[in-house]
């Protein structure tokens, strides 16, 4: 056997670590300067979002582009100073406010209109959320991950066994934490907001994680039967290899897809499209260092039992 | 192989009824796609309703429901979202600021008397209304049909623009016709459906005021009794309904604060009018919450993205499979391509709304869905280096692979069912996406690759055990 995962358990644990603990810093940075660990987007904090583009861009008559000062102007007479706001391809505007009822939302884009021009309403996007809605979408995502935690681990303890079923929920926190730490990091450095497809994502990757670490326990489970005299480690190791090929490819079946997304889809599936790509790859990695290792440390650590668990159907004659 | 072929011939019968129902079912997109605005509408308590009874909740649905046929978007949804909230979709509303004011205030509900010498006029401008109605109920029918013929759709919006300013013109000239009293809805006790006689199939509305109320409708009632002119039972301006009162009650009115509403109803209109004005009774104000609109062309932009970036996605898949797995990834690739038709059958049959995030699922899951036949491959590929002959080596594949598949596949719908439980809107229409696909996916990596793969095998020219494992005799 040439590639052992656990030989050098330590340094793929350390890995780990290093990176989980850069992101809990980053949100502890963030939680110090935005009051939160990640930079929440209008989904959770609430607000108004609106991005108008002017009429004549289709037609490319405008005479000159959108002057972000005469926005800023308006912006700070109907008393919304702090507002963010960008320029999009020139002729275009987002703005993001505190949330606004119909008449300041009005009154804004009828200022707007006679400081700047007329806007296009087939490319008009608007977006308040109230502020308690944005609390409520939170709490269910958060309620929603744990669930499907607790879901897992039910259903894993009853086709494994509970070790293999702590082991793979490590392996689950892990990718969560990672890629919330990802994007803890890209809060602070590029101001990447998340919105409710991020928990979406999350949830995603923890189906798919699972899916990784579930075959290669398969593996193991599958290799000691046929082999119960051969020690763990060795078990873990011919397990992880034996499946390396398809881990490989199924992540990179899934990810080509979500890298043509990532790349060529629009703006509103774009991170989300990179927060898969992330879990999807940490989901990968922890399944084959993290999972596996974690489970022929601890299993090692035990008094050897009488008989190894079966569960399994008998092979094909 | 008698057996296979009896499968080929069920999977080529599924994929016609597919290709069947995807030419006859036009797609439902999700307003992030088509344009258009969703509103979530909360419903406020007040201290005369400390509490949003489902009743509560079904009164006020009516209302809007009732308001938004009046602005006459074709496709609008209303629907109960919690305990408290109402979500509203309008397909096509560019300018939420209307839709907006007119969902948010409290319906109104008004009686007035109708003045002296108007009779004929009032039945002339009623039968005109309805006509209107009539016009307008048509058009919208219409707009539904032609949702895919944009010029068609043009001049059926204009048609309906007139229509909508034409109603407008008869409810004002309706309402001029009478004089409004101080009895409103505020002092409604209750208003509920009842038979006119027991098992009779003709209804009524019985409606109960408070002290006050009553008072004002026993005065009246007095004015119009026997005088042939009607009570004008108004509702957000609009006249609901407009009976007459007895001269019997000529003398004192129509006193004890209860009045029946008759005419015409049948259990259901009875029903929806006493819902109505239960909704106009209520003073509960709606608060919008959220407030999503995106114009129609922003939608078809990112249309267009997401599916050059779903097919380039599933194009590149294709490759690799055949690349590195030779005919049998061939063979998954075809399986793929009935995956992916299929599925997009089942969310028209199921009728899913296709958001962005779900074409996102549906994409997610073309990549996913080759999982399960990796897993075979590779067992294969193990059994045929072992030794195996190539028909055991395929069997074994499959067996074998069958229990992971089934495991990943269960956690992955666990996550799906938490998030289609606790999640709303689109998250929902993600995990409904993602866990079709998932079914779907299980059905065609172990029936149709199955298939195909022993047909194959069972074509002599295409026994050659290379196909499957590339340089196979160095393992030997």
């Amino acid at each position: 056997m040439s590639f052992s995962v656990n030989r050098q358990r330590s340094l793929w644990w350390g890995l780990s670590l290093v990176v989980i603990l850069s992101g809990l810093v980053a949100m502890v940075l963030s939680w110090a300067s935005l009051g939160s660990p990640l930079r929440l987007g209008l989904d959770f904090i609430g607000g108004t979002r609106l991005q108008f583009e002017l009429a004549c861009s289709a037609t490319q008559t405008c005479s000159q582009p959108i002057d972000i000062d005469a926005v800023r102007q308006v912006l700070n007479q109907q008393g919304l100073g702090n507002s963010s706001l960008q320029i999009i391809d020139q002729y275009g505007v987002s703005i993001r406010t505190v949330p606004l009822d119909v008449d300041q939302r009005t009154r804004l884009r009828d200022t707007l209109t006679q400081k700047i021009g007329d806007f296009d309403p087939q490319k008009t996007q608007i977006e308040t959320v109230g502020p308690t809605l944005g609390e409520e979408i939170l709490r269910s995502g958060l309620l929603a991950l744990l669930v499907s935690f607790i879901g897992i681990t039910i259903y894993l303890t009853l086709r494994f066994q509970f070790d293999y079923a702590c082991f793979a929920l490590v392996a689950l926190v892990h990718d969560v934490l990672l890629t919330t730490g990802v994007f803890a990091i890209l809060g602070l450095v590029a101001g990447v907001e998340i919105d409710s497809l991020f928990i979406v994502a999350l949830l995603t990757i923890i189906g798919f994680s699972v899916n990784d670490t579930v075959v290669i326990y398969d593996r193991v489970r599958e290799t000691l039967k046929l082999n119960p005299d051969l020690g763990i480690k060795e078990v873990v190791d011919q397990a992880v290899v034996q499946t390396l090929g398809r881990s490989i490819n199924t992540t990179l079946t899934t990810l080509l897809p979500l890298m043509t997304i990532f790349i060529f889809g629009g703006d509103t599936l774009r991170y989300f499209a990179l927060a898969l790509i992330i879990g999807f790859t940490t989901g990968a990695y922890s399944s084959i260092f993290i999972a596996s290792t974690l489970l022929a440390w601890w299993r090692d650590r035990q008094p050897p039992r009488p008989a190894t668990n079966t569960l399994e159907t008998t092979p094909t004659p | 192989m008698g057996k296979y072929r009896g499968w080929l011939i069920a999977i080529l019968v599924l994929l016609m009824a597919a290709t069947w129902v995807i030419v006859r079912t036009p797609a439902r997109l999700g307003l992030d796609l088509r344009g258009g605005a969703q509103l979530t509408l909360q419903v406020q308590t007040t201290d005369k309703v400390p509490q949003i009874t489902p009743q509560v909740l079904a009164a006020v649905q009516g209302v809007v429901q009732r308001r938004i046929d009046g602005l006459g978007v074709a496709e609008a949804v209303v629907q109960t979202a919690g305990d408290d909230k109402l979500l509203v979709q309008l397909p096509g509303v560019t300018d939420p600021q209307q839709a907006e004011r007119i969902l948010k205030g409290t319906a109104q509900l008004l009686f007035a008397a109708q003045k002296p010498g108007t009779e004929a006029q009032l039945q002339i401008e009623r039968q005109l209304q309805a006509q209107l109605l009539l016009e307008q109920a048509q058009l919208l029918a219409e707009q539904a049909e032609n949702a895919n013929n944009p010029e068609a759709l043009k001049e059926i919006e204009a048609k309906l623009e007139k229509n909508r300013e034409s109603l407008e013109k008869s409810q004002q000239a309706i309402a001029g016709l009478f004089t409004p009293s101080d009895l409103t809805g505020a002092m409604l006790r209750e208003a509920f459906a009842s038979p006119v006689a027991p098992g009779s199939p003709n209804w009524s509305v019985i409606v109960r005021f408070d002290n006050q109320g009553a008072e004002l409708f026993a005065q009246l009632t007095k004015e119009i009794a026997g005088t042939g002119r009607s009570l004008g039972i108004f509702l957000d301006d609009r006249l609901i309904s407009a009976p007459t009162v007895a001269v019997e009650y000529a003398e004192t009115g129509i006193v004890g604060g209860s009045a029946e509403i008759s005419g015409g109803f049948n259990a259901q209109s009875a029903n929806d009018l006493a819902i109505q004005l239960q909704g106009g009774a209520l003073p509960v104000p709606l608060e919008v919450v959220e407030n999503r609109t995106v114009g129609a062309s922003l939608g078809q932009d990112s249309i267009r993205d997401s599916l050059y970036a779903g097919l380039a996605g599933l194009v590149l898949v294709l490759i690799f499979m055949v690349a590195y797995y030779r005919l049998p990834g061939l063979i998954a690739d075809l399986a793929l391509i009935l995956y992916a038709i299929f599925t997009y059958a089942a969310f028209l049959l199921f009728g899913v709304t296709l958001t962005l995030p779900g074409i996102a699922g549906f994409i997610l899951s073309i990549g996913m869905a080759v999982d399960a036949n990796v897993l075979i491959f590779e067992r294969t590929r193990e059994e045929l280096r072992a030794g195996k002959t190539l028909y055991r080596a395929v069997e074994s594949g499959f067996d074998r692979a069958f229990a992971s598949i089934l495991d990943s596949n269960v956690t992955t719908l666990i996550a799906c069912a938490a998030l289609f439980a606790l999640g709303t809107g689109f998250v929902r229409g993600f995990a409904v996406t993602l866990a079709i696909g998932i079914g779907i996916s299980m059905f065609t990596a172990l029936t149709c690759s199955r298939t195909f793969l022993f047909y194959a095998i069972s074509i002599p020219s295409l026994r050659k055990p290379n196909w499957f494992c590339p340089k196979l005799e160095s393992f030997r």
